[in-house]
């Protein structure tokens, strides 16, 4: 536990030279919410509710959506793919370390700085410039449990695309892919409940509306039926629990193909 | 100086030499215009969603909201394909390798930009023309030959737009060195241009329009085709809008350009 701790810690001090980096994305995050703000205010035109969400209940999901995607950016497929080029995933192989529960430790490293840096930050100013308030509910217990699901989630996908590293010289086309069809299946860009019915249905069985629409229902309706929340809950975990093991067996055969010559 | 013919004569010479280059990669090639392909149209998608709850975004059509998105597509792709080299200025900035460009008998900015030619901007580019053929037509928009004449001179203007708004971010690097904050909120500033500037209240209608003008990279020229009758006078000057923020940018790319001393190196 200790070693893994340590490779933790020195993500979130690598994360920290950066920090100027941050700036440009806290400024990036609130010119996505002003675009969010005044796109839903003109849909919302003379209307209370659409699909069962109120304004404020649809400005307060795409505006943490847009929070939770640099939340849960952690980079880690990127410097899997650089490691795999120059060669030093072998400095994984010979020390007693679990490359996938390494490269975890590195993305929740990242993402507690990312939540200090960006997450309370955006909070601050959702609830204070944009006034948006937050329903009480059983789903607000829920949603950090949900929320920490949806990370394990989300890694579990970019850890497969950085071994997809072992395969290809750049990543660049799959991370693009992966990041499109997250924001577009997920909830990410716009509420599942604006999907047509059947569409709606079918993108609540799949992984990606575990990583956004998921703890977004929680926190923007935490007063549903609790038998609705705790299956959402239950399908987290089966896909959790899937996506660590398949990720697992993904690795131990990528491994296999590598080859480097010399040092 | 050498003459205009001359430099593209040279642009198709280098540029024929980098697509041999990278054709060696060509896997890497395949995927990235697939990811290209998608990330071009997501967009779009989440207007197609939005429809489905609403018939019009303030006063606006799902069909013309596609046109304006087409619009943008083309309108952004040159500065994909053409200007991708900006992105690695404030590296080269930062470990002196920018000092090459100096030393050739060539505009430095035609000699640095050059160096890369994007490929996949070819995907997004040709899925920009065949959605704006296509939403014209279900517009029912009369190409006459003036106005495709028009419809040309607005996409190079709002190339230009978006040209001169990331190339300005970039040059900060000559006094920043590391431009990146800059830079990169250039970039995502865009994704403000594929919507109705109406939706946005007056100071940031005011910011999009006068000071970051991105609102030039696809609204208000769109408009002289979706609204011709009762488009605001304004957005004819729209085309001139892209040469003079070219204009500007060009200043300021040779301002920092004499104005870097190098790394000593």
């Amino acid at each position: 536990m200790r070693k893994y701790l340590a490779l933790g810690k020195g993500s979130f001090m690598i994360g920290m030279v950066y920090r100027f980096g941050f700036i440009a994305t806290i400024a990036g995050n609130i010119l996505y919410m002003v675009i969010a703000f005044y796109l839903w205010t003109s849909v919302y035109e003379g209307q209370e509710v659409l699909n069962g969400l109120t304004f404020d209940q649809t400005f307060l999901y795409v505006a943490l959506a847009s929070t939770v995607f640099i939340l849960f950016n952690t980079y880690v497929d990127w410097i899997m793919s650089y490691e795999i080029r120059q060669g030093t995933i072998t400095n994984y192989l010979v020390k007693p370390i679990d490359h996938q529960l390494a490269m975890l430790s590195f993305g929740c490293g990242r993402t507690i700085l990312n939540v200090l840096i960006v997450t309370l930050p955006t909070a601050v100013l959702l609830t204070l410039v944009f006034g948006v308030a937050i329903q009480f509910g059983v789903g607000l217990l829920l949603f950090p449990v949900s929320l920490g699901l949806a990370f394990l989630v989300s890694f579990s996908i970019d850890y497969s695309i950085g071994l997809s590293g072992f395969y290809t010289e750049s990543i660049w086309g799959l991370v693009t892919v992966k990041e499109t069809l997250i924001l577009a299946l997920s909830g990410a860009l716009i509420p599942l409940q604006f999907f047509p019915e059947g569409l709606q249905n079918a993108l609540l069985w799949l992984p990606f509306a575990a990583i956004y629409h998921t703890p977004l229902m929680m926190i923007t309706q935490p007063d549903q039926d609790l038998a609705v929340l705790l299956e959402r809950l239950g399908l987290q975990v089966f896909w959790v629990g899937s996506l660590f093991i398949l990720s697992r067996l993904f690795y131990n055969r990528a491994i296999k193909v590598l080859r480097i010559a010399g040092g | 100086m050498r003459s205009l013919r001359e430099y593209v004569r040279l642009y198709f010479m280098i540029e024929a030499q980098y697509i041999k280059a990278r054709m060696h990669y060509r896997a890497d090639f395949i995927i990235s215009s697939i990811g290209m392909f998608f990330s071009s149209l997501v967009t779009l998608g989440v207007f197609w969603v939005l429809f489905e709850s609403i018939t019009d975004l303030a006063g606006w059509t799902l069909q013309e909201m596609v046109f304006i998105y087409a619009f943008y597509m083309v309108a952004i792709s040159p500065m994909q394909i053409l200007f991708d080299h900006i992105w690695q200025l404030r590296f080269q900035i930062e470990d002196g390798s920018f000092i090459k460009y100096y030393f050739r008998p060539l505009n430095m900015m035609f000699y640095y930009m050059s160096e890369m030619f994007d490929i996949k901007g070819i995907v997004q580019l040709v899925v920009g023309i065949g959605l704006l053929a296509y939403a014209s037509a279900q517009l029912g928009i009369d190409w006459t030959l003036g106005n495709i004449g028009l419809l040309l001179a607005a996409l190079l203007g709002a190339s230009l737009v978006q040209i001169a708004v990331v190339v300005i971010a970039a040059c900060t690097a000559f006094w920043l060195i590391d431009s990146w904050p800059v830079l990169s909120l250039s970039w995502r500033v865009r994704e403000v241009a594929p919507y109705p500037m109406t939706i946005f209240s007056g100071a940031f209608r005011f910011f999009f329009t006068f000071v970051v003008p991105v609102g030039f990279i696809a609204f208000y020229p769109s408009q002289m085709f979706l609204r011709p009758g009762t488009a605001p006078a304004f957005v004819y000057v729209a085309p001139l809008v892209g040469v003079l923020l070219f204009v500007l940018m060009y200043r300021v790319w040779a301002r920092g350009v004499n104005s870097w001393s190098g790394t000593g190196s």
